[in-house]
């Protein structure tokens, strides 16, 4: 194959590179941090002014380091937002110098949309990564005024929205389960709230959110389409501080503060909806039975135990609570937790080791006069991770590490009470042993050429005990195979090839290359329209083989007037294997031989993305556009030709303006218009028995409407001082009230009882909400 | 006393979606661009361990924007068969409405059906399983409402696979719901199960005569029944129920025993 071969010139290249440089070198190495708050800036840029073309930026934990040959400098520390910091140093010896970096007093900058260097869209190696800034989220309007990190990025091109008010998403013809989010290194493995119309993420307790669609650097893997990297913030290191809201459906509260100053910190956040207290007054006996709210609560404290060694705990717990009075009742949520210990062993190699805990599980209580029955079903993680990375010197950094994440899935478990003959059902439980090794190279090759390689090994054991079937073409189990626990089953193999170059044609332009392999282990099926919280999670097995993609991508990227304004522009195709789909009407709930009623076959997306963008002064925004395809070919489905997946949407287009009218008011408004999803619809239709039964031919042959809307939305600053701030935050989702289809069956005529009819549901139109912020 | 908890779990949710969507949603009917398509052949027929005569429908598929008026398919050679040897050729009655005359359907026979029409040649296999009595019925306050429901029981049969196909007929009209059952959970023991009503209309008042009918059927026709159903819910990937019908004929026959039994209300 002709890019491996390139490959491997290029690996050869670099190894012969990196090894015949040697001259009297010393290591810079240090933090970069908010004079404020004393959190680590992440991605905060370190330039050498005398050696240009020089430079680094700070990992997840603000940690820089930087080699160069002996000599006088002076250093600058550089954050968007902050005012640059700007040091001599004599290096004659490895040095550690942490910058501390003040607010810029200018408050338009506030509204800048990304937090890197001004250049940094060009310069770094990544492509198909956003990143998103936490302060731009308050200003952008979203559904009953919840701002929402998920919400936000199914505004920019190649991310597509699952559906109305939905935090779910699609990123460049995936499925919304081939997407990793990680909050904290953690795997989330139901992003949603309240049905999908929130998201669990609490912006309020997020510091930094990075979204990669295509060219993953080696150090994740695990879904196919998209990392969704979210990192909890650490807490005020200098001062107490309190923040909240208060909202039309929720209510936030944050506390954070120093344990020891300058030592140690903590921050809670928590919030809660109460649609429900609404839902008691009503004089309705059914509406005023229905329990509906949520809660979440992150929390997070830190401790530097010394210069080299920093430990971090945090965790998230939440739960949907939903239910009609003792009769029924269906909770949800996901909780996980993450221990980390931060070790600098010298000035040159950075570690962190990660215990990592996650589960996601519900349960559904049905009372009828004393018989119950309860379902439950879960997924957990227990993962443990060790990342290096290895600053070489100023043209070559080297991360590795290992990854060792035990998967336990209990599909279904039915207890039943009362007079009940049988006790129960239980399909039986899997296990999973998912190790990865991974080790990428990022070198400067020339001043305006760097690449980014690696490689990352992914072993998937499924585990014992359980009993383990082989089925026939039709689907009907031939054989079972009973293994006993902790017995290797089955494992997987994927070698992931990683590559991203970046060429910078000049000071404001740059191409870039990537391509990429991943593999994904997990999946999820689910046949509602909307993604339930009961649907279920499968690992790979005898049957279902690991899903792959492949996905190579091009760009362009192109700044004017001083970074002002940004263009970029990214095509990418991508090829995917053992994609899954379901046969004609599958059982997929509580079946213990669920893989028979899936199909298998291969995949491809591909597309343009257009992006532009003004980043500064007072009017700000952006407008995305991303013409794509994708497309499914299964064996069993449309005679073995290809189809439009569900999420294959021809055009997505994104307009969003932020302009702050004076120091008080700030409006935005966001405009969106997609084309509607691949949808089967009926193409005739027949008696039987009494009713008149749909007749489909072809899966996926038609369109839902077109989609579009309009939100505006206004924030009023009360009060700005350095004591107390205040303000209010006015939003109208769907503000023309446009009907947009959410679904659209077909029934029986009530009129007339001798015809059919297509009945479309809308949700949302035109919903006014108001919140007040507080910080103190 | 044993309940129906796949049915009543499905409920319960769709009940309190529907709660919720109803606050927040709309709804109108719209006029939808379809393809239309080859009209498909459909067949329907049954044999019970009632007396007959039983019959065969034979029918084309429309357009979905067309009015309910189904072209019969007429002039087809419709046999019945069964593992003894036993077979009637039934006759057209009226068009695409074929009817036998002396077969009976006994428990336990497996029973084949053929239609040739236009050189094709369409068949299905049906077994009869053994009847299954109602033990009892009885009217009470659903779980969701001031409305009325009816549950019926019965004793499953130990060491076979039983499925269900319940129908209630209210003051003479036949409810359309879908209620069927297997004994998954509930092999050999007795078995509640509760109806319940889509409609709004449907509101048990004293004096309304249900009648209630029970059906064994077998396997391929719980399946018609239970993917159905599934194609009349809000499925994400909706397809044609499976048919037990070869070379693509939409549709079933089924070999069914049954029984059944009234309630008024009071």
């Amino acid at each position: 194959m002709k890019l491996k071969s390139i490959f491997i010139q290029i690996t050869l290249y670099c190894i012969i590179y990196t090894t015949t440089y040697a001259q009297n070198k010393y290591t810079l190495s240090g933090a970069v941090r908010d004079g404020k708050t004393g959190e680590e800036l992440i991605g905060a840029t370190i330039i050498i002014n005398e050696i240009p073309a020089t430079g680094t930026s700070t990992n997840a934990y603000g940690f820089y380091s930087i080699t160069v040959p002996e000599g006088s400098y002076t250093v600058t520390a550089q954050f968007l937002g902050y005012q640059a910091k700007t040091v001599s140093v004599a290096l004659d010896q490895n040095r550690k110098i942490d910058f501390v970096l003040s607010e810029q007093a200018n408050e338009l900058e506030e509204v800048v949309v990304t937090s890197q260097r001004k250049d940094e869209n060009i310069t770094r190696i990544q492509m198909g990564v956003e990143k998103l800034d936490i302060k731009e989220i308050q200003n952008i309007p979203v559904l009953m005024g919840e701002k929402d990190i998920l919400k936000t990025i199914q505004l920019l091109p190649g991310v597509k929205s699952a559906g109305e008010g939905n935090s779910g998403f699609y990123v460049r013809g995936g499925a919304a389960d081939q997407n990793l989010i990680l909050l904290d290194e953690a795997t989330v493995y139901n992003a949603s709230h309240l049905l999908g119309f929130f998201s669990v993420f609490n912006s309020d307790a997020i510091k930094d959110v990075s979204l990669y669609k295509g060219g993953m650097p080696a150090e994740y893997g695990g879904r196919l389409s998209s990392v969704l990297d979210i990192k909890m913030r650490d807490g005020n290191m200098k001062k107490f501080g309190v923040s909240g809201g208060i909202g039309l459906i929720a209510s936030r509260l944050n506390i954070e503060g120093p344990i020891v100053k300058d030592k140690g910190s903590f921050i809670i956040s928590a919030r809660r909806t109460y649609a429900d207290v609404f839902l008691k007054l009503s004089k309705d006996t059914l509406t005023n039975q229905a329990r509906l709210y949520f809660y979440d609560v992150n929390a997070k404290a830190n401790y530097k135990i010394n210069d080299n060694n920093r430990i971090f705990l945090s965790g998230y717990f939440g739960k949907d609570v939903l239910g009609f009075g003792d009769t029924f009742g269906l909770n949800w949520g996901n909780a996980t937790g993450t221990l980390r210990w931060n070790h600098i062993f010298g000035p040159r190699m950075f570690s962190n080791t990660s215990l990592i805990f996650s589960n996601y599980d519900y349960k559904i209580n049905i009372d009828f006069g004393g018989n119950t029955i309860n379902i439950i079903s879960r997924i957990q993680d227990y993962n443990l991770k060790e990342d290096l990375q290895y600053y070489l010197n100023s043209n070559n950094t080297i991360k590795f590490g290992i990854n060792s994440n035990y998967h336990r899935i209990i599909p279904g478990a039915i207890t039943l009470g009362g007079n009940f003959e049988s006790d129960g059902l239980k399909l039986s439980n899997k296990h999973a042993w998912e190790n990865d090794a991974y080790i990428s190279h990022e070198v400067k090759l020339a001043s305006n050429f760097n690449v980014e390689y690696g490689l990352r090994l992914n072993a998937f054991s499924v585990l014992g005990p359980g009993d383990f079937y082989t089925y026939n073409t039709k689907g009907d189990a031939i054989d079972t195979a009973s293994y006993a626990s902790g017995e290797f089953i089955k494992t997987h193999f994927t070698l992931q090839p990683r590559i991203s170059a970046s060429y910078l044609l000049n000071e404001k332009s740059s191409v870039k290359a990537s391509y990429g392999r991943n593999v994904q282990n997990l999946h999820l099926l689910s046949n509602s329209s909307s993604g339930n919280p009961t649907d279920l999670w499968i690992p790979s097995s005898n049957n279902v083989k690991p899903e792959v993609a492949d996905q190579v991508a091009l760009g362009y990227f192109r700044n004017f007037k001083d970074n002002t304004y940004e263009f970029s522009t990214e095509i990418y195709y991508k090829k995917m294997y053992n994609q899954i789909d379901y046969k004609n009407g599958a059982q997929i709930d509580f079946n213990e031989t669920v893989e028979s009623q899936l199909l298998f076959g291969e995949g491809r997306a591909y597309g343009i993305e257009l992006f532009f963008k003004k980043r500064y002064g007072r009017f700000n925004g952006w407008v995305g556009y991303t013409l794509a395809r994708s497309e499914r070919k299964i064996e069993g489905i449309n005679m073995g030709n290809y189809y439009p997946a569900k999420q294959d949407r021809t055009h997505d287009v994104s307009v969003v303006g932020i302009y702050e009218l004076s120091k008080k008011w700030t409006v935005s408004a966001t405009w969106v218009y997609y084309t509607g999803n691949a949808v089967t619809f009926p193409n005739g239709k027949y008696p039987i028995d009494d009713r008149i039964l749909n007749y489909y031919s072809e899966r996926n042959a038609d369109r839902m409407p077109a989609y579009h809307r309009l939100d505006i939305g206004a924030t009023w600053t009360v009060k700005k001082t350095e004591k107390f701030e205040s303000s209010w935050n006015f939003s109208v989702y769907n503000a023309y009230g446009r009907q947009n289809a959410y679904s659209i069956t077909f029934r029986e005529s009530e009129e007339d009882p001798n015809r059919t009819e297509a009945v479309q549901t809308s949700l949302f139109t035109f919903v006014p909400s108001f919140t007040y912020n507080f910080k103190f | 006393m044993k309940t129906s908890y796949k049915l009543s779990s499905a409920l319960s949710f769709v009940f309190v979606i529907a709660v919720l969507a109803s606050l927040i949603s709309c709804q109108k009917v719209i006029d939808v661009d379809l393809k239309s398509t080859e009209p498909r052949i459909v067949i329907q027929g049954s044999i019970t361990d009632q007396e007959g005569p039983y019959s065969v429908e034979i029918h084309k598929t429309v357009n979905f924007n067309e009015v309910n008026d189904f072209p019969p398919v007429s002039g087809a050679l419709v046999v019945i068969s069964d593992d003894l040897e036993d077979s009637e050729i039934l006759t057209e009655t009226s068009p695409g409405i074929y009817t036998g005359s002396s077969l009976q359907g006994v428990p336990g026979r497996t029973y084949t059906l053929s239609v040739k029409v236009n050189d094709q040649e369409y068949k299905a296999v049906s077994t009869m399983p053994l009847p299954v009595e109602i033990t009892d019925l009885t009217i009470r306050q659903s779980d969701f409402g001031p409305d009325k429901v009816v549950d019926v029981t019965f004793n499953d049969i130990l060491d076979v696979d039983n499925y269900y196909r319940i129908i209630q007929i209210i003051n003479g009209a036949r409810q359309p719901e879908i209620d069927i059952y297997d004994d998954e959970f509930n092999n050999g023991t007795e078995i509640n199960y509760t109806l319940f009503t889509d409609s709004e209309d449907v509101d048990l008042q004293k004096g309304d005569s249900i009648v209630v009918l029970l059906r064994s059927i077998d396997e391929p026709t719980f399946e018609f029944y239970r993917t159905a159903r599934e194609a009349l819910g809000s499925s994400q990937s909706p397809a044609n129920p499976n048919s037990n019908l070869s070379n693509g004929a939409l549709g079933y026959f089924s070999a069914y025993s049954v029984r059944q039994d009234t309630i008024i209300v009071e």
